[in-house]
């Protein structure tokens, strides 16, 4: 067995050359291994299928005092990996980590990986990670998550940099302890001189709709309250953490807005005016002026970006829709808002007016979102106007016109210049049009992609494909299209995970949400992106562009875009979803399917350029 | 842009006036029955109020003609091409918004709206601000005609319904010119103490989900 294993580890990890120094040591009952954050560990020893690389069977690996576990990271930054309990008969264990560093500065996390069955393809596959303090005891197979014949229970390890952690090595230990065993696992941390920026190159934004839905993963939760405010606050801070944006959409598609996502307004025509603050105040205030996060690592900051409540039936009633009484209600309490944002001194943020109606949910007659003909084009305009003549011009206040564009964007991006100046576009339909982002960018619009998470049953390295496309494009950020639906059963019958990465705690009596495994991926990868790009003064942003393509998936950055298909030129309301696949399928570039380290290549590229740094 | 008001609307408007600041009160007051009178009311004048020939102009010819096209490689052809002709559309939505405001609680006037060459289907066509309805199903955009529907535009008569817990609603008639009936409203409001019905979107379907998305 030993020999065997001893040319498996040999024959399947050269390539992690630099994250990992390999040893084998003879262990005939409990093990303590590990493997790297893009191979995802399954219940029986192994990595779950998607992740295994390609022709190679991967298996967690083990280390001892002469050859520990080597790692490095730059400052400001969370270094990761799988930390994996092997146990193959059961039985009762402790699990203990320790970091040796004498300034205190250091700081580790360690969560236990929540195995999802899937029911598309009866897999189980690690996603939610459940916070554990140490030491940790418990018992294989794990009583809660109930996979027979489970023998690895892992956990996702984070230690924390930073930015002024003193540069050097720092040595630390896992342990573990079942029955008469014991097993170490010692590693030591190379903590570079490189400051990863604190400031994103990225946004990546996570999107939900309304808080009613806080009730029902948190049974007896009052909403709104200050128990829901609470929450509401946890989940801003849980993306914020993981170096993300989060939207909470705060009205319904005919208009009505949650008590707590708007000021209560009084009075109608002349008379109209604001109420009441004191909701509204309560759920956003803090997040506003960054309070909410007083205890985050990153430090306090205003959340970047807030949806307001307008929308056509708020703040003006569209009884009055094309009379007086409309615009008398618009600007009256639009300003009203400008007001008192400002002398909150709310001015971190970026206010988005941003409809998210369609005429197919029968409320109003012009698509607010993703606006097919071009004869809606005249709403856009007058809530243009509408909200230029509510606003002082010299606010200081931040408010921005966003639209959600995707078949007619192309000709919107002309139509509607000087009125929207905040473009979040169909990640697919955008590939067509690449002189778009020069375009956009200089006139100063904010420009973001869209798509959905992508699901646990995908690579690894899946979660990473998004922010890349946006730091090649040159553009400005990426929507996750809902985040925070977990589905019915996700703990026993999980649908994938396509609408959420981070999942509600209150199984685990955490009263807050939890991360997931792809939120941590992708965290890491932003910060990759943010280190790589403060870079740019050692090589030329194009030279970087294309070697990190290359080292991602064998790309180069123009492969990233599709050629402007024929259907392009035709009227989008004319355009299928069939013609739109068949199309770009026709006219994109062949690329190779992304296997579990690819951005371990870019990660190694960015911690190379960053140690050339003096 | 201009907007026809018939004559009867004078009275109503002035009592839309009044109950226009009581509509932010938030659940009815009395008792069940006298919600459903109160809605019969909103109801009966609707039937009066809302003109047929202008719902009949609504929906552009184009929209209708994807409605039953059945495509299974598109199967959002329909709701894609959904589109309708701002000017009937506004009309009367305003007319819808102004007998909501005939209580002094907060109601929701739908019109819904059968299709001529299908009988047996029938789509709600215009929703209001609370989004409440006893026969929507939160996405669809045509479904069968329910027997209450069916039989208020057979018969003409209004019809009182209470199949979901905390709501009641009247159906009515819409007449147009010819003296057809070629739509009706659903009046629709909370029972005293009832609790609004969570109608945002269900998440996680992904017929639901953006276009840009699929």
């Amino acid at each position: 067995m030993h020999e065997d294993r001893q040319k498996r580890v040999n024959g399947n990890w050269p390539m992690l050359a630099g994250f990992l120094v390999l040893l084998w040591r003879n262990a005939p009952g409990a093990e303590l291994t590990v493997l790297p954050e893009y191979l995802r560990p399954d219940p029986f020893g192994g990595v779950v299928a998607v992740d295994n690389l390609p022709g190679r069977q991967v298996e967690p690996i083990s280390f001892d005092e002469k050859h520990p576990l080597e790692l490095k990271g730059a400052r400001g930054a969370y270094v990761s990996f799988h930390l994996v309990v092997e146990i193959p008969d059961g039985a009762d264990y402790r699990l203990a980590f320790t970091l040796d560093d004498k300034s205190g500065k250091l700081e580790a996390d360690l969560f236990r990986e929540w195995f999802h069955f899937t029911e598309s393809d009866r897999n189980y596959y690690p996603d939610a990670l459940v916070p554990v303090s140490l030491p940790y005891a418990s018992r294989m197979p794990d009583p809660e998550n109930h996979i027979a014949k489970q023998t690895a229970q892992p956990f996702w390890v984070d230690i924390w940099i930073p930015q002024d952690a003193q540069p050097g090595i720092c040595r630390g230990q896992a342990s573990l302890e079942t029955g008469k065993e014991h097993r170490t696992l010692p590693f030591a941390l190379n903590v570079l001189p490189a400051v990863v920026p604190a400031e994103d190159v990225v946004t990546v934004d996570h999107n939900s709709y309304g808080s009613s839905w806080l009730a029902d993963y948190y049974p007896g939760t009052k909403v709104p309250s200050a128990a829901s405010f609470r929450l509401m606050h946890l989940y801003h801070g849980i993306f914020y953490d993981h170096r993300g944006a989060y939207h909470q959409l705060g009205y319904g598609h005919g208009g009505k807005v949650i008590p707590e996502f708007a000021p209560a307004l009084t009075g109608s025509g002349r008379s109209r005016r604001i109420a009441n603050w004191d909701l509204y105040d309560r759920q956003y205030g803090p997040l506003l002026d960054g309070s909410a996060f007083k205890d985050s690592r990153r430090g306090p900051r205003p959340i970047p970006f807030a949806y307001l409540p307008i929308n056509p039936e708020w703040p003006a009633s569209f009884l009055w829709w094309g009379e007086p009484g409309y615009e008398a209600e618009f600007v009256s309490v639009v300003s009203e808002m400008e007001r008192h944002f400002r002398e909150k001194g709310w001015t971190g943020t970026r206010f988005e007016m941003f409809f998210n109606h369609k005429k197919r949910y029968k409320a109003f007659p012009w698509d607010g979102d993703e606006t097919r003909f071009p004869k809606d084009d005249k709403y856009f305009i007058e809530y243009g106007r509408l909200l230029k003549k509510a606003l002082p011009p010299d606010s200081p206040v931040k408010f921005d016109f966003r639209i959600d564009a995707s078949w007619d964007m192309e000709r919107q991006f002309k139509s509607l210049a000087g009125i929207i100046n905040f473009w979040v576009c169909g990640g697919s339909m955008f590939s067509w049009y690449d002189d778009a982002p020069r375009m956009l960018k200089e006139r100063g619009d904010i420009v973001w992609i869209y798509g959905g998470p992508p699901p646990v049953t995908m690579v690894s390295s899946a979660i990473t494909e998004h922010p890349l496309r946006v730091w090649l494009y040159g553009i400005d950020g990426w929507v996750h299209w809902q985040t925070v639906d977990p589905g019915n059963d996700p703990w026993f019958h999980f649908s994938g995970g396509g609408t959420v990465l981070a999942y509600p705690g209150a199984r685990f009596g955490i009263h807050g949400p939890i991360p997931s495994l792809r939120l941590k991926i992708q965290r890491n990868c932003l910060q990759d992106l943010a280190l790589l790009d403060s870079l740019k003064s050692r090589r030329k942003a194009g030279d970087l562009k294309t070697e990190v393509a290359r080292r991602y998936n064998g790309t180069t950055p123009a492969q990233w875009w599709t050629p402007r298909p024929a259907l392009a030129d035709t009227p989008p309301y004319d355009w299928t979803n069939n013609s739109i696949d068949e199309a770009t399928k026709a006219a994109e570039h062949p690329r190779p399917n992304l296997d579990a380290r690819a951005w371990e290549g870019v990660h190694r590229f960015v911690l190379e350029l960053a140690m050339e740094e003096k | 842009m201009k907007y026809r008001i018939s004559a009867p609307a004078a009275a109503i408007l002035l009592s839309v006036c009044l109950a226009a600041f009581a509509q932010e009160a938030g659940a009815p007051p009395g008792t069940k029955e006298s919600v459903a009178r109160d809605l019969d009311e909103v109801a009966r004048v609707a039937t009066v109020m809302v003109d047929g020939d202008v719902c009949q102009q609504i929906m552009t010819r184009r929209a209708l003609g994807f409605m039953f096209a059945a495509n299974p490689k598109d199967p959002w052809a329909a709701s894609d091409n959904f589109d309708v002709n701002d000017e009937p559309y506004i009309q009367t939505k305003k007319t819808l918004i102004r007998l909501s405001r005939l209580l002094p609680y907060p109601c929701d006037v739908n019109l819904w709206m059968p299709f001529a060459d299908r009988p047996g289907k029938i789509q709600v066509l215009i929703r209001n601000v609370n989004e409440w309805s006893q026969f929507w199903t939160w996405g669809i955009l045509v479904q069968d005609i329910p027997p209450e529907m069916k039989r208020v535009l057979e018969t003409g008569r209004r019809e009182t319904v209470t199949r979901k817990p905390g709501l009641i609603s009247v159906l009515a008639p819409v007449h147009n010119s010819l003296g057809e009936s070629v739509a009706l409203v659903e009046v629709v409001g909370l029972e005293p103490g009832g609790t609004p019905p969570d109608v945002h979107a269900r998440l996680g379907n992904e017929s639901y989900g953006p276009a840009g998305l699929r």
